[in-house]
């Protein structure tokens, strides 16, 4: 899998290319518009990670460009500016997706995944990982053989975190896909926290082998190393 | 065109004022000069017909058919003028013919018979070589035989003295109209001179000098209001002047504490080496500033996209109760980890118009403060019931410390701490309930505080119902 990278932020641009290649994607980067535009035209990329705030040609520029040529490479723009106008323009544009800088770098990952496979998406009903078994459909949960009772609330944070396990998710997240709340500006953080060390208090207390893992300042991630 | 209309308020105000006064004068030069004319002439009738009479009375015949006019009897007045007489016989010959007319006659001789050109008024005619005179005709019988008599008098003195007349009008309306025409001009400087004062004050005033006035010297008349109205936006601007300056100060001041802690949790970590895993926890205590940071910022931006009008409120008609309810389920557990209780109560059938997840917010942060500020198994009322004016209102009470008196007033603005360290240890910015009220006026409501120090704090939002909405921008 190729990935374009165009960020003209030399800090942003070198987190990302390691980011993205620790995860196995071969990352190219381009550092102003009209590289990127020019190694848009010329290379075949799978995912093109866009800045609208370029130097020269700027993003939007790059983006309708890339569309009047029939490209339909999947394009996730990057934007300090979330005022509604901006997006729906980027979006407008052909882009697939956008993120709000500053942004989670989870975030960035999972938003990659779901635009590199998509089209192949599709809601499995049962979810496991290691001897945590959900069936989604009869809202029923087993950790080692026996039934777990939650709240909709942790069944549905338990759903997101299966679904993405092996995948570290930050609080930005989990507010808004679990709690549906989209501003920023309120303060979900220590209701997440109270949350998690609810499931973690059903699922892993009595386990040895722990599920449930903080990643300090950046999130929680399911799996089953530490 | 364009050019020639004058810049300055005062030289227009002249120009209007000099146009007006000599259409009037003008007009006036035209009544006068008329009214002098009609009764000139009239003057003029009057001694011809007398004349007219007494000409008459000195006709003789003379013997060789014609006629003359006998001399002038002493001691009878003789009017000093120019006159003309002329006298014909009833088949059109002419009997008499006055020196003073030489080679001119007054007309062509009559022809139809003397009744038709017997006149009662007098007639302005000309002669041949344009002396304008007035003329009377009358028929007069001597000696069995009807003449006609014509006798006529010059016009010319009735002329001169209109002449003279209009050259005196000539000299002084143009006088009169330069004269007023500077008056005017000083009259309207003076008038104005107050205006450009407060120009040239205004001027003076800039971002940095905005608590100066301009000086008021009769607040009754126009001039004292417009000075009232200026320093009224003035005062407005200097207001606002001071509340960004004070809001970026306060935001600057919170931006630094996060970023001094990720700069000195770094600086620290990098002083002496350490293990991995200490290295993980000093990246990780990093990047909780920075999602301080995050949250600070994200805050900020959405009060200043309000505070520009660029949020938009999506209505739809919610329930009020059932909102509350949303609101208090999201941090529900925040309130069981300190074993306080939430009790949602009211009127299930309220429904208000207004944007979900902004009202959502707000009372989100209005419980969520009740909760950080109430004790251990306290209980925390979230009451949903109808007010007075149709209003609707949700209070939440809680059981803190309370806000002292001089605290309530400011405790929505932007920043405001009653105990800034506590609230910090807390996570706050200070920004909650200034979001809070943010959210509740943009739908046209009102969010107070009541509070009795140690008893307590009941905040209380007002809002209006769903049939009321009202748009506001």
């Amino acid at each position: 899998m190729r990935i374009l990278v165009v960020e003209d932020e030399a800090k942003v641009a070198r987190a990302l290319q390691e980011g993205l290649e620790r995860e196995g994607y071969q990352v190219v980067v381009a550092r102003t518009g009209e590289e990127g535009f020019y190694l848009v035209n010329a290379e075949a990329f799978d995912l093109v990670i866009l800045d609208l705030m370029l130097p020269g040609r700027g993003g939007l520029e790059i983006l309708s460009t890339i569309r009047k040529r029939g490209l339909l490479t999947p394009v996730l723009i990057l934007t300090a500016r979330d005022a509604v106008e901006d997006r729906v323009l980027g979006l407008d544009q052909g882009a697939d997706d956008y993120l709000v800088k500053p942004f989670a770098f989870p975030e960035l990952l999972a938003r990659t995944r779901a635009l590199l496979r998509r089209g192949r998406t599709q809601l499995v009903p049962q979810l496991q990982l290691a001897d945590l078994e959900m069936d989604v459909l009869a809202r029923r949960v087993r950790r080692g053989g026996k039934d777990v009772e939650f709240t909709t609330r942790e069944f549905e944070l338990l759903e997101y975190l299966l679904r993405h396990r092996e995948q570290v998710v930050s609080r930005e997240m989990l507010a808004r896909d679990v709690w549906r709340e989209p501003s920023r500006a309120t303060p979900l953080d220590s209701v997440i926290e109270v949350h998690i060390s609810r499931l973690r208090h059903k699922i892993d207390e009595r386990f040895d082998r722990k599920l449930i893992h903080t990643i300090r300042g950046v999130g929680y991630v399911l799996r089953e190393e530490q | 065109m364009r050019r020639l209309w004058p810049r300055h308020v005062r030289s227009r105000m002249t120009l209007w004022y000099v146009l007006v006064l000599g259409v009037l004068l003008l007009a006036y030069a035209v009544v006068a000069s008329s009214y002098l004319f009609f009764s000139l002439r009239e003057q003029l009738d009057h001694d011809l017909l007398e004349d007219s009479e007494r000409v008459e009375g000195r006709l003789e015949n003379s013997p060789d058919g014609m006629v003359t006019l006998s001399s002038v009897h002493h001691g009878e007045d003789e009017p000093d003028m120019q006159r003309f007489v002329e006298v014909w016989s009833g088949d059109g010959r002419l009997l008499y013919h006055s020196p003073a007319l030489r080679q001119r006659t007054l007309g062509a001789p009559p022809t139809a018979g003397p009744d038709h050109t017997a006149e009662d008024t007098p007639s302005t005619l000309r002669l041949s070589d344009g002396t304008r005179i007035r003329m009377t005709t009358s028929t007069h019988t001597m000696a069995d035989r009807r003449v006609l008599l014509r006798v006529a008098h010059s016009e010319q003195g009735l002329w001169q003295e209109l002449e003279e007349f209009g050259s005196v009008l000539l000299v002084a309306l143009p006088l009169a109209l330069i004269l007023a025409g500077f008056g005017g001009f000083a009259l309207a400087r003076k008038a104005l001179a107050p205006i450009d004062a407060m120009a040239h004050h205004a001027e003076r005033i800039s971002a940095e000098r905005l608590n100066e006035r301009l000086p008021i010297e009769n607040p009754e008349d126009e001039l004292g209001h417009l000075a009232r109205a200026f320093n009224a936006t003035l005062a407005r601007l200097e207001a606002a002047f001071d509340q960004l300056r004070r809001f970026t100060a306060d935001a600057s001041h919170e931006l630094r504490t996060p970023l001094t802690a990720i700069r000195s949790v770094g600086e620290v970590a990098l002083q002496v080496p350490k293990s991995a895993a200490e290295y993980r926890d000093v990246i990780g205590s990093m990047l909780e500033e920075t999602d301080r940071l995050t949250r600070l910022v994200d805050s900020l931006l959405t009060l200043s996209r309000a505070d520009a009008g660029h949020i938009q409120v999506q209505r739809t008609d919610i329930s009020l109760l059932g909102l509350a309810q949303e609101a208090s389920s999201l941090v529900e557990v925040l309130a069981e980890e300190k074993q306080q209780r939430i009790l949602v109560e009211g009127d299930p059938t309220l429904m208000v118009s207004g944007d979900r997840l902004i009202l959502r917010q707000a009372l989100v942060n209005l419980i969520d403060n009740a909760i950080k500020y109430s004790p251990a198994e306290a209980e925390i009322l979230v009451r949903v019931a109808a007010g007075k004016d149709s209003q609707l209102i949700v209070e939440v009470v809680d059981q803190g410390p309370g806000v002292s008196q001089e605290h309530q007033s400011r405790i929505f603005d932007r920043f405001y701490r009653v105990d800034s360290a506590r609230s910090r240890e807390w996570g706050g910015a200070g920004l909650g309930l200034a979001i809070a009220r943010w959210a509740v006026e943009i739908h046209g409501g009102q969010i107070t505080v009541q509070s009795v120090e140690g008893q307590g704090s009941t905040f209380r939002v007002a809002l209006l119902p769903t049939a009321l909405k009202e748009e506001r921008t």
